[in-house]
């Protein structure tokens, strides 16, 4: 194993735990609410703004972790007022077609409003590690890089233990798995729909904080992690959050080697080969299950 | 229902708000069409482009405007993609009716909008796009003032053959006109100079993670890497170069040296080379100081790059071209016809230096400058290296990442 093929399967988990953490909510939220948001990406960019703001007040490390804070809980609060007003109105009479063309228009208005406001210019968030590398000999990465690796990792485990564990978790993936059973159980479905809503923008805010601090905060920057999502989510499963976890270190280091050893100009084409062969030859993704089984 | 209507509610302040951010057109102004990615990842240095173009706006219009009537920037965006670039320029050709159109940046959009242009016979003054193709298909209404990749690379390459003597090279770059115009010439370049080429990577536009090409490239060990990109993916090549502990010699064609590209990448730009016709780097000259000195007035928090002094100089050509025309008269093709003859005739200092076109509309006579990035206090600046008789520092040799010591 020479050190080009190591170096691009870290690349590739590092990248791979962020399109994770953001696909993780986007998964939820469909599974839940049959919601394909396409502004989810958007969620990222607002968690990623609102770091930037905290970190004008207060700069360094310190700011930095109170901006990863700030930016769940105001993108949580963010996702549950757009369901609330935008998703909630339109559950009951909704083709997909409709929710897909809502999000879409969300997604618009709320990367223009991101330029009408903060300007165009790509803005820096400060490495908390101070740009520090890690020299392994045979690898080289960042201190930040790393931490967000194992940072993504302890997210998406915490999240997996309170699905599993916590009684509202439990909640969650019943009326994931069937709606009308669950609240003929007595679940209050529109709370559940909001929480799910809040808790998958969190995630989705946390991702783009992590995002913007890696690479840029720009009001276009959700584009791509919404495109990844989307790849990861029907990589692994609509709605399955295993399927989502696994889906974004699958298509990470499928990226980095496809782009390393085939073609480098197909890198981003690379995804959407395996949405394609995933759809034809196992259309439940790789990790969900076939339906009425 | 009271939900319902909340929500038609919020839809309509939206739309208003929407239909009130578009300019308000009046009739009897004269109208200039601007191309440009106003929104998408360029929007940044459209907006440093727009910002030199309104400096030479309010001069005009402070002063009374073009025969007694106030001048109109019409803004068409293009989101740097060929085909909204195409809608923008038919928008502005026919609804709008501008007397001509300048602005212009991204070579793609601009080779697609200049041949419509040309095909409506509207002239096209191209401000900042750098790809040869756009004047040279012989299209009469076409005109550029700004250097094109040839130009703007003929000093690096002089640098290379003379002085740098590379042995092997690599190839990074947008996977678009501009990126694979510059690869063209790079190319020649190398076989010219019997360097080894290693790699030919690409990225696209928008394209935020770049570790996978750039272990590659640390892999293949190029003493130089020949970059063509713009602002935020240079600089973000340039910090994952330093996570991948990568030393190489990066060449770029120099637009991606803006503010912007500064404050992201702090003291790890260093030894980063391109060409340059920076406005701050030509002082000497009374008309680049002049700009510089008002740009500074206006707008104290931004620094004048280049794209602020190319749009600059874009919109003053345009004005001088519509002024000796003479008055509009109200049928747009014998109008659009006069300012294409004016625009011929150009001859004006400008912040880039004398602009007068050639039989292909292009501009000739600007030089840009070898510059190399080096740090005063960790702070980096733009230094000229080359050629000899206008250099103000020496080439620094790029060291390893742990002997440098700003970081």
């Amino acid at each position: 194993m020479d050190s080009l093929f190591l170096q691009q399967v870290v690349n590739g988990l590092i990248i791979g735990s962020v399109y994770s953490l953001i696909a993780i909510g986007l998964t939820m939220i469909f599974g839940v609410m049959r919601i394909s948001n396409f502004a989810h990406g958007d969620y990222a960019m607002v968690g990623a703004y609102v770091a930037v703001f905290v970190m004008m007040w207060l700069p360094g490390p310190l700011g930095w972790v109170n901006a990863l804070l700030a930016a769940a809980v105001i993108v949580a609060v963010a996702g549950v007022v757009s369901e609330l007003l935008i998703f909630r109105p339109l559950l009951d009479r909704r083709t997909d077609i409709d929710m897909i063309m809502v999000s879409i228009g969300l997604f618009i208005l709320l990367e223009n409003l991101a330029q009408f406001f903060f300007e165009a210019r790509p803005r820096m968030l400060a490495d908390p590690f101070g740009g520090n590398t890690v020299d392994l000999g045979l690898v080289s990465t960042s201190q930040l890089r790393l931490f967000c690796l194992a940072f993504s990792c302890v997210a998406i485990a915490g999240l997996q233990v309170f699905l599993n564990r916590s009684k509202t978790g439990i909640a969650i993936r019943a009326t994931s798995q069937n709606s009308r059973a669950a609240r003929l159980m007595g679940i209050d479905i529109n709370r559940i729909y909001t929480l799910t809503f809040g808790l998958g923008s969190a995630m989705a805010g946390i991702g783009g904080v992590l995002y913007g601090t890696l690479f840029a905060v720009y009001p276009t920057m959700g584009a791509i992690p919404t495109l990844k999502a989307f790849v990861v989510t029907i990589l692994g499963g609509m709605g399955n959050i295993r399927g989502a976890i696994f889906g974004g270190f699958i298509l990470g280091v499928a990226e980095t080697l496809g782009g390393s050893y085939l073609a480098m100009e197909y890198k981003n084409a690379i995804g959407f080969v395996i949405i394609i062969l995933v759809l034809l030859i196992r259309p439940q993704g790789l990790f969900g299950q076939r339906e009425g089984v | 229902m009271i939900k319902k209507s909340l929500g038609i509610a919020l839809f309509t302040a939206c739309f208003l708000f929407a239909l009130c951010v578009g300019p308000a057109l009046s009739a009897d102004s004269v109208k200039i069409g601007i191309l440009g990615p106003f929104s998408g990842s360029l929007a940044f240095n459209a907006s440093e482009m727009k910002k030199g173009m309104l400096l030479a706006l309010e001069e005009v219009n402070d002063a009374g405007g073009l025969f007694g009537r106030q001048v109109e920037l019409v803004y068409g965006d293009t989101e740097c993609k060929p085909d909204k670039g195409v809608g923008a320029v038919k928008k502005l050709l026919t609804r709008d009716e501008v007397l001509v159109v300048g602005g212009g940046y991204c070579s793609s959009v601009n080779i697609a909008a200049s041949q419509i242009a040309d095909m409506e016979k509207c002239p096209v003054v191209v401000a900042i796009a750098i790809s040869p193709t756009i004047t040279n298909r012989g299209l009469e209404y076409v005109f550029r003032t700004s250097p094109n990749s040839p130009m703007f690379l003929n000093g690096i390459n002089q640098w290379l053959e003379k002085v740098k003597q590379a042995k092997t090279v690599a190839f990074f770059m947008e996977n678009s006109d501009y990126g694979r115009d510059g690869e063209k010439i790079w190319s020649e370049l190398s076989k010219k100079i019997k360097a080894k080429e290693l790699a030919h990577l690409y990225f696209e536009i928008g394209d935020t993670d770049f570790t996978t090409q750039i272990s590659k490239l640390k892999n293949l060990n190029p003493d130089v890497t020949f970059n063509i990109a713009s602002t935020t993916e240079a600089a973000l090549i340039q910090k994952q170069a330093k996570e991948l502990n990568f030393v190489t010699q990066w060449i770029g064609v120099g637009g991606q040296f803006t503010e912007a590209y500064f404050k992201m990448t702090g003291p790890i730009s260093q030894y980063a080379m391109g060409s340059s016709l920076e406005p701050t780097l030509n002082m000497k000259s009374p008309e680049t100081a002049a700009f510089v000195e008002a740009y500074r007035t206006a707008y104290p928090d931004s620094r004048p790059g280049i794209f602020s002094s190319q749009g600059y100089d874009n919109l003053k050509v345009i004005l001088d071209a519509v002024q000796r025309a003479g008055e509009p008269t109200g049928d747009l093709q014998q109008d659009r016809e006069k300012i294409k003859d004016a625009l011929e005739k150009t001859d004006m200092k400008l912040t880039q230096g004398r602009i007068t076109f050639e039989d292909d509309g292009q501009v000739h006579s600007v030089v840009p400058s070898v510059v190399q990035v080096q740090l005063e206090n960790c702070e980096p600046e733009l230094r000229i290296i080359y050629p000899e008789d206008r250099a103000t520092a020496d080439y620094q040799a790029p060291q390893p990442w742990r002997e440098r010591e700003c970081q």
